[in-house]
């Protein structure tokens, strides 16, 4: 069952020098599955991730053929419409905790903001609710960390705590922007297996954007590549060490490997046909 | 001898209430000319053994010494030619009112070095950047060319140890496999030797010959490379590192 349909998405700025398509014709179709969206800083992949919610200001302008969520035609909804989308329908965790927590408002307050303005729960039941989200995401001290500031908690509890907030309305659709980059190996083992039974226990629908190729191939169904605002290539996760395009296969070979040679690690060549 | 010499370091910071032990009797010996790394999650004191031997953390127990002298509080300006650190993020470590030129030509002018000009062309012709960048800011430069910066500044005084704090972590793998190359060609011209830190194995799997594991400011394991390759490690916490390591997938 097709959850999200985009066909053909262009964003644009207009700036100074004449208008930059950050996104240029991206199309593809999501179930309740987990995508990957790959590429490197610049490839248009947060800015495909924010069209999704339209969450892209002026100057920057969204196009498309068409975007539907669900039967819901995003590119016609109305900014109510949307609203209602937000959140309960469709969220997203966004790259860096220190930027996109209120650093003046204690996490549990944050938590309780969307319960209390959306669905009008009582004090106690948004609580309640709260410190089960931080419980579902592995916080150990859930009280402690609801009574907290964002910059009295680590990269990685503020990221989980992002994601237990995304989590709170349930959505159908989770778009995590580069949720494990600020993250050590272990921690982020962890923040994946907590997305992982997300997916599997609540069938929800996974766009998962992250720079790492490795990682993304080890934890999606499919991948999109990204470079300059168009996807070069569509590939599924396990056949990714067959991908053919020059750039997929560049991004995988420029990583050192343990146990590899040691001998300068190639490059990407950018000159070829598809780079333009 | 060895040329880095490091024996039971602490490390504690007293804060309002309570200690904080962040390095707890760790010993590294690091030869001349070869590279040894430090891993562990946050938090493990791998980022404090370097800023402990900078003199930018207080060494509360035990001896470093470089050369075999150790070393001297505050640290002498014969340190600073000798050992030079590159930071994590290029973002952060370059003065961003400073000239490319002004931040390469100030570790001369502190040591009274002539020919200031011609140093720092070479300089930036050494870590691949074009010329017409010295008189750039900070800010009209991309991640990978920041991070390019920085090592040319910490190479300026010729320093025979390079303390790396996870210089690739900020950047993206293409950019990453630019630096990496840059840092080992310029290892083998020069004769540097490395200690470098970082949470990711493969990055110091291919960089350096032997690996520290950190814990809780503790040393865990050290392992030497082909021990990391052929997965021996003693320890289960080694272990879980490992086969967290993002790399473990394409392993086939």
């Amino acid at each position: 069952m097709t959850l999200l349909s985009v066909r053909n998405l262009r964003v644009t700025f207009d700036t100074e020098t004449g208008p930059v398509e950050a996104v240029r014709g991206v199309s593809f179709d999501l179930g309740r599955e987990r995508l990957g969206i790959v590429g490197e800083s610049g490839s248009g992949k947060t800015m495909t991730g924010r069209s999704m919610l339209r969450l892209i200001r002026p100057p920057g302008r969204i196009e498309a053929d068409a975007m539907t969520f669900d039967g819901t035609d995003l590119m016609a909804a109305t900014e109510t419409q949307m609203r209602a989308l937000r959140g309960p329908r469709m969220a997203m965790v966004m790259q860096d905790p220190k930027y996109s927590l209120n650093p003046v408002m204690k996490v549990g307050a944050q938590l309780m903001e969307g319960l209390h303005q959306r669905d009008r729960v009582g004090r106690t039941e948004a609580y309640a609710k709260a410190v089960a989200a931080l419980n579902a995401v592995q916080i150990r001290d859930p009280e402690r960390v609801m009574e907290a500031y964002p910059h009295e908690l680590s990269g990685g509890m503020g990221q989980r705590v992002m994601i237990a907030m995304m989590l709170i309305p349930n959505p159908d659709l989770l778009i995590a922007d580069e949720p494990t980059s600020a993250l050590d190996v272990t921690v982020q083992a962890e923040v994946l297996s907590i997305l992982d039974g997300l997916v599997r226990d609540r069938g929800m629908g996974l766009i998962f954007i992250s720079h790492d190729l490795r990682l993304v191939a080890r934890f999606c169904d499919r991948v999109l590549v990204m470079y300059k605002g168009r996807v070069v290539e569509e590939v599924a996760a396990r056949d990714l060490l067959n991908a053919r395009h020059p750039y997929t296969q560049g991004l995988l070979n420029c990583l050192p490997r343990i146990g590899g040679n040691r001998g300068p690690l190639p490059g990407l060549d950018r000159t070829a046909e598809w780079a333009r | 001898m060895s040329l880095i010499e490091i024996d039971n370091l602490s490390v504690t910071f007293d804060t309002a209430g309570r200690r904080v032990r962040a390095v707890q009797e760790v010993s590294i010996k690091v030869d001349a000319k070869a590279s040894f790394g430090l891993v562990g999650e946050s938090g493990s004191g791998k980022s404090t053994i370097l800023r402990a031997i900078c003199g930018l953390a207080p060494i509360t127990g035990g001896q470093v010494r470089i050369g075999g002298e150790v070393v001297k509080s505050p640290r002498s300006k014969a340190f600073s030619a000798q050992v030079q650190m590159v930071f994590q993020d290029p973002y952060a470590s370059l003065h961003p009112r400073h000239t490319i030129d002004r931040t390469l030509s100030e570790p001369l002018a502190i040591h009274g070095i002539p020919d200031t000009d011609t140093r720092v062309m070479t300089a930036l012709a050494d870590v691949g950047l074009p010329t017409s960048f010295r008189f750039r800011y900070p800010h009209q430069l991309s991640g990978g060319q920041r991070q390019r910066v920085a090592i040319a500044r910490a190479l300026m005084l010729k320093p025979q140890i390079l303390l790396l704090d996870e210089p690739t972590s900020a950047l993206d793998a293409s950019v990453q496999a630019e630096v990496l190359n840059l840092l080992a060609r310029l290892r083998d011209e020069r004769g540097l030797t490395f200690l470098m830190v970082s949470h990711d194995l493969a990055v110091i799997d291919h960089m350096c010959d032997r690996v520290l594991v950190m814990q809780h400011g503790r040393a865990v394991e050290e392992l030497s490379r082909e021990a990391l390759a052929t997965a021996q490690m003693q320890t289960d916490y080694a272990r879980s590192l490992f086969a967290a390591s993002a790399d473990r997938m394409l392993g086939g």
